[in-house]
């Protein structure tokens, strides 16, 4: 029987393994090596965004890519390291906060943080400002113009017994047990279980109709025509609209939440420098309305506004003008016990 | 070879066989053992503010688990892995038997044919049905234009399309096994029975599938026990109504970030299963 190990092979190992200590050495000067690991939405940036950031500074973006809000905590929280920075919604900031994964922004010594529009600046969820506005958007309704005889004009209509089967809901916990809240009229910072068991039922009430809780799927689904209506994010649908043009999205008459989604510094960052650069970069009036433009959300940087697509900006669908404006309300703050009874009752939904 | 194997095993030193056991050993205690005792542990703790895990002990979780309204759940996982594991038998033993007796030389290219999904990410898989079973999908198309329907069907997200998807993933997991024992079925038996005047049927039936019945076994334990643990399929080609229990673990972890009930469901789960397959023993022994 041959030798498991034959000489020549020993020979050639016993020539690289002085080299190995010199290959390691090299992976670590590749870390070195001026970059910043941003984990953010997918479709959630502009084509040339972050390419002319490397341009201009060197900087390589390593960029990572979430479809679910939950899976990017759950990962974040389990200890995923490397990430510098991260696209998280308002609701998650006190909760980034508390668990202690994310650290302010030294926002004051931004050049660009006073392009924020004095409408986002100190907000409830971060009174402290130590995140970074980076897009807003509402929740609404799409729906398909082509299958629905009637443009859907009020959150009751996803409750609506004809349309079972072609209904998709945001499988999130913010968006759900929000919009029943609001259907129902009850403040969104009841911590009265009562309230949530009403809350419980009416979410109920809905399931036979639902064909799917999905968060990212359902869009695929609108454009096939396994459904006709879901609860949506407006600047997904707009995105989604390019691929079927029969899609249309609709602020429902009793009003919706609007949110923030925010630019959020992990702790533990090694390239803290260069992710305050890219920050500073995306608050830029140009680069913001760029990435606002390809994205199709609504840009919180009120300098941006004007290099903003006109069609856009007199959208009122993208940029709720008035009356409607005035019914748009930021996700109310919750507190630990608060935010337990909304998970709960989420989750009893999806059980029953 | 032989000598030097022999003498590294033998009990002369036995050091030497450890050191051949370490890597397996560190693989289990590493992979298997501290992970699953980590659950077990963190399955005691408390859920603390915002998800955060508080290491303070009980057993509210496990209380918490037998909850009735987890039971509608617990028993839809049942008969899903069930109707899984029978359609994958009764799908899966013609093949097997057609690959052990009668492919032949074709024999490998099948047994490779059979292998190849596996390759690919069940994700890809799932992503792929979507597409043929949707409303505008080739399965729709094709039926409209040949005039069995008029309308199209919504085939997804249905106890339809899961059952497709679970039996397409898991069919490979009865195959193998049985195609393993029939192929380990004498042939001369089967022979002896054609010449005692057994004709094809009763052949089959009194030799070769009592001979089979350990692949039958093993096919069917290999189906059924991933399956009760299964959430992508559902999660991917399932609706809200048809929520499973390996759904309800994963939203634990994911959208409740309640990680301990989430633990204790795990370790339920796990116990059923190490309870079960230890009375199927018993009984097997017995």
């Amino acid at each position: 029987m041959a030798d498991p190990v034959s000489r020549r092979s020993f020979l050639k190992a016993a020539v690289l393994a002085p080299l190995l200590p010199s290959l390691l050495a090299a992976c670590r000067r590749a870390d070195d090596k001026k970059v910043v690991n941003f984990f953010n939405w997918s479709n959630y940036i502009g084509k040339d965004t972050l390419p002319g950031f490397t341009k201009r500074t060197g900087v390589e973006v390593r960029y990572d890519l979430f479809a679910d809000e939950d899976e990017m905590f759950a990962k974040l929280r389990a200890g995923a390291k490397g990430y510098d920075l991260v696209v998280i919604g308002d609701y998650l900031i006190p909760r980034f906060r508390a668990l202690n994964l994310s650290e302010p922004v030294p926002t004051a010594a931004l050049k660009n943080f006073n392009n924020i529009s004095s409408r986002f600046r100190r907000p409830v969820y971060d009174p402290e400002e130590g995140s970074v506005p980076y897009m807003w958007g509402t929740t609404g309704i799409a729906y398909n113009k082509k299958k629905l005889k009637k443009a859907p004009t009020s959150w009751w209509d996803l409750w609506d017994p004809k349309y079972k089967d072609r209904v998709s809901m945001l499988d999130n916990v913010r968006d759900s047990i929000g919009v029943a809240l609001l259907m129902l009229g009850i403040p969104p910072t009841t911590r009265d279980p009562e309230d949530f068991r009403k809350v419980r039922e009416h979410l109920i009430k809905q399931k036979p109709l639902v064909k799917q809780y999905s968060s990212s799927s359902y869009l695929n689904s609108l454009v096939s025509g396994e459904i006709d209506l879901a609860m949506t994010w407006s600047g997904d649908l707009f995105q989604t609209a390019r691929e079927n043009p029969d899609l249309d999205y609709v602020i429902p008459k009793e009003g919706t939440h609007l949110w923030v989604d925010c630019l959020t510094l992990l702790r533990g960052s090694r390239h803290r420098e260069d992710t305050l650069r890219l920050i500073d970069y995306l608050l830029e009036p140009e680069v913001a309305a760029a990435n606002a433009n390809s994205v199709r959300y609504a840009s919180p940087n009120e300098k941006a506004l004007k290099f903003v697509d006109p069609v856009l900006l007199n959208d009122p669908r993208v940029y709720p003008k008035g009356a409607m404006m005035k019914n748009l309300r930021l996700n109310a703050v919750l507190d630990p016990e608060q935010s337990e009874l909304w998970n709960q009752t989420w989750a009893d939904v999806k059980v029953a | 070879m032989d000598r030097a194997l022999s003498w590294l095993l033998g009990g002369r030193r036995p050091l030497a066989s450890h050191l051949l056991l370490a890597p397996a050993s560190l693989w289990l205690i590493f992979l298997l053992v501290i992970p699953a005792g980590g659950l077990i542990l963190l399955s005691f703790a408390t859920n603390g503010p915002y998800g955060a895990i508080v290491w303070e002990f009980g057993l509210h979780n496990y209380a918490r688990a037998f909850d009735p309204k987890y039971l509608p759940v617990l028993i839809r996982t049942i008969i899903f892995a069930g109707a899984t594991t029978i359609t994958c038998l009764v799908l899966g033993y013609p093949v097997a038997y057609y690959l052990s007796f009668r492919a032949g030389r074709w024999r490998n290219a099948l047994l490779v044919g059979l292998m190849v999904p596996f390759w690919s990410s069940c994700l890809v898989a799932y992503y792929s049905w979507m597409i043929v079973l949707g409303k505008e999908g080739l399965l729709n198309t094709a039926l409209i234009r040949f005039g069995f329907l008029s309308e199209p069907i919504g085939f997804l997200y249905t106890p339809f399309s899961i059952l497709l998807g679970l039996v397409y993933f898991y069919l490979p997991f009865t195959v193998l096994p049985l195609y393993a024992s029939l192929d380990k079925v004498p042939r001369s038996v089967v022979e002896a029975a054609y010449d005692l005047g057994a004709n094809r049927w009763k052949a089959f039936w009194k030799v070769t599938l009592p001979l089979s019945m350990p692949g039958v076994v093993a096919g069917c334990i290999l189906t059924f026990i991933p399956c009760l643990g299964d959430f992508l399929t559902v999660e991917i080609l399932g609706g809200p109504r048809y929520y499973l229990l390996g759904n309800l673990i994963s939203n634990q972890f994911m959208m409740a970030q309640d990680w301990p009930f989430g633990s204790a469901l795990t370790c339920l789960l796990l116990a059923g299963l190490v309870g079960g397959l230890w009375l199927y023993q018993r009984w097997e022994k017995a």
